[in-house]
């Protein structure tokens, strides 16, 4: 079946409106938050829902460019909130749901703080939410609360085909921000578009023909917090016309089979996911639970969002080849929130390609010595790799990985400064080292502070900032956060506190009290956590913690640890 | 078998621990290591080997292997 493709649209809305008349049959299937069954509305029903819901938060009062957050797992009601925001000119914020244990209190901490932030004028939550936030005294997330119930019971209101400019920012999508204090990223429509079309070009270059005309689905489990999730799946599922099967990421992360089932009974069909989600799959399923799968139909498995592992890419051909799935399937890519989400992707579709690391570069936490290639810039995309000065280097050179085009940013929402330390002449500096060989990208690094556990980043400040309320230090006391590899299952977290304490079993109670706090905020177990004697950490003449260095020391074993009774 | 000593076989299971190891103390994430991945996994093991449902509310507001038991103490 080859669909015709519509003249690209150059909004959202109009992305929706056209997957409405060119594909009618088409639709998004969402299942429920166990997986059980799902329910599904073809693109024509998305879109009159989409727009009643527009209705709705115009009758709410909300006005163009005010912030509406979405505190909702993926489900419809999430899509009808966000999306419908989204046709009423109003900035949805998609805010990750709490982990499923024990995250009631941190939920309700990082929501108030981001209301905060973002002056957000509503905050869609569920009816448990909101009582424990009236509980929890949270007075401006109780102010601005609706939940999803009372949004649908209101009468429609005014025009709801609102024609926004393709350059008007579209959504705020938020990087890491576990704490209430990420930034975020403002992608305009034509961002949006953009990279939805040109990473279904580029996944279509190894088949001759861009996604739309020979793929029938997509089946995701990502979150619709994640760029990934919602541009890489939901935009482009939007824009190619394609069926879209929505699996909520718990029901992958409890039943990571549930999502290879579903790639065998949707047609031809891709799927993109985190290296660690490929992990979970070859972990979780042994060889029973990989019988009856049918995998010969996933014609392109993308790989992004974090360190693609040689070592996963094998394993996971070797355990599921005998349910034909096909190593050149696996398609890595590279990309960024900054860069709404794809910057590189490759497109020779030979499988995964390596290199050795170069000499003399540092792996920054990646542990690997063979390197992926990530392919080449997706349409109109520039990339180059610089030195710290600016001057573009040449093939080989390690250097940081800046990306120019269509798709980047338009800045960081209220914060200038932050968007000039980025953005310069429309080049975005991505943080991450990488370099170019036969002008295909490897990304070696990452220059940037950042942790990205399990395909989610965390800033390392916030991990910091949790340990540090907990010891009281921030002062004369510095703490530093970074993450190191730890085998197949990617990076792990470790946590260095200087401490002026030095008996052992007050030491053991501060440091369970610290795993504590940060288990419950960021729903993250610390690898390792070390004590060490105050002035120990390496900080800069300006005072700030050098976490690349004192990583460094922590991976050469040069870090004096203070004895904790009972060891951690 | 007793409902709360099958709960606790599926919690060591996931954290990859004797039964004998686990304390009513012992939160899920600080002291048993049970990341987002495996606390899905726990929570519908949980449904499905029991035969019972837990909201995401319920769950959220669940911290230690204490909590679970006085759930299933308080819904059995």
């Amino acid at each position: 079946m080859k669909p015709s493709f519509p003249e690209p649209p150059s909004t959202l809305p109009e992305a929706f409106e056209r997957a409405a008349a060119h594909f009618p049959e088409r639709g998004i299937a969402v299942f429920d938050s166990r997986g059980r069954a799902s329910e599904r509305r073809t693109y024509p029903e998305v879109l009159a829902s989409v727009r009643r819901a527009a209705g709705r938060w115009a009758a709410l009062g909300v006005r163009p460019g005010d912030r509406v957050l979405v505190c909702l797992p993926t489900s419809w009601p999430w899509f009808e909130s966000w999306l419908g925001a989204m046709f009423q000119g109003v900035l949805p914020v998609a805010v990750a749901p709490g982990a499923a244990f024990g995250a009631a209190e941190a939920q309700i901490r990082k929501v108030e703080g981001l209301v905060e932030r973002l002056d957000a004028s509503r905050t869609v939550v569920t009816p448990g939410f909101r009582r424990d936030a009236e509980r929890a005294g949270a007075r401006r997330t109780t102010e601005v609360a609706i939940t999803f119930e009372e949004l649908s019971g209101l009468a429609p209101e005014g025009s709801t085909d609102r024609r926004p400019e393709p350059a008007e920012i579209a959504f705020l999508q938020l990087t890491s921000g576990s704490t209430g204090q990420p930034r975020a990223v403002a992608i305009p429509h034509r961002a949006a578009i953009h990279n939805a079309i040109a990473s279904a070009q580029a996944i279509g270059a190894p088949h001759g023909a861009p996604a739309h005309e020979w793929a029938e689905s997509m089946v995701s489990w990502l979150p619709l917090n994640h760029d990934m999730g919602l541009v890489g799946a939901v935009f482009q599922s939007l824009c190619a016309g394609l069926d879209l099967v929505l699996l909520p990421p718990g029901v992958f992360l409890a039943r990571p089979r549930k999502w290879l089932e579903n790639l065998g009974q949707h047609g031809v069909t891709y799927a993109p996911a985190p290296n660690f989600g490929y992990q979970l799959c070859v972990e979780r399923l042994a060889a029973e639970a990989r019988e009856g799968l049918d995998l010969s139909s996933w014609r392109a498995a993308m790989t992004g969002a974090e360190m693609v592992r040689p070592e996963t890419v094998a394993a996971f051909c070797e355990a599921f080849g005998p349910h034909g799935f096909r190593p050149e399937t696996f398609r890595p890519c590279y990309g960024l929130a900054e860069g709404t989400l794809a910057v590189t992707f490759d497109l020779e579709g030979q499988g995964v390609r390596t290199r050795p690391l170069p000499a003399g570069a540092e792996d920054a936490g990646t542990g690997l010595s063979e390197v992926v290639c990530v392919g080449s810039p997706v349409a109109d995309t520039e990339v180059r790799v610089t030195r710290p000065d600016g001057r573009a280097l040449a093939e080989g050179e390690i250097g940081e990985v800046e990306a120019k085009g269509p798709g980047i940013f338009a800045g960081y929402y209220n914060d200038p400064a932050a968007t000039a330390e980025t953005l310069a002449d429309g080049w975005l500096s991505t943080g991450d080292l990488g370099f170019f060989h036969r002008g295909e990208l490897y990304i070696s690094g990452r220059l940037k502070d950042l942790l990205i556990v399990r395909g989610t980043n965390l800033m390392p400040h916030e991990i910091e900032w949790l340990a540090e309320s907990v010891t009281g230090g921030g002062g004369a006391l510095r703490t530093g956060a970074f993450s190191v590899a730890r085998g197949a299952a990617g990076e792990e977290p470790v946590v260095v506190v200087e401490v002026t304490e030095r008996d052992p079993e007050k030491l053991g109670e501060i440091g369970h009290e610290i795993r504590s706090h940060i288990g419950r905020a960021l729903s993250l177990p610390v690898a390792d956590l070390v004590f060490v004697r105050r002035g120990k950490i390496p900080k800069t003449t300006s005072g700030k913690v050098q976490r690349r260095a004192l990583r460094e020391q922590y991976l050469n074993g040069e870090i004096e640890r203070l004895d904790v009774s009972p060891e951690t | 078998m007793d409902i709360k000593q099958k709960a606790l076989e599926i919690v060591a299971k996931i954290a990859g621990k004797g039964v004998a190891e686990l304390e009513p103390k012992h939160e899920l994430i600080a002291d048993l290591g049970i990341d987002s991945p495996k606390a899905l996994q726990l929570l519908l093991d949980l449904e499905d080997e029991l035969g019972i449902e837990i909201s995401d509310d319920e769950a959220a507001a669940m911290d230690t292997v204490g909590d679970i038991l006085g759930f299933l103490g308080s819904s059995a």
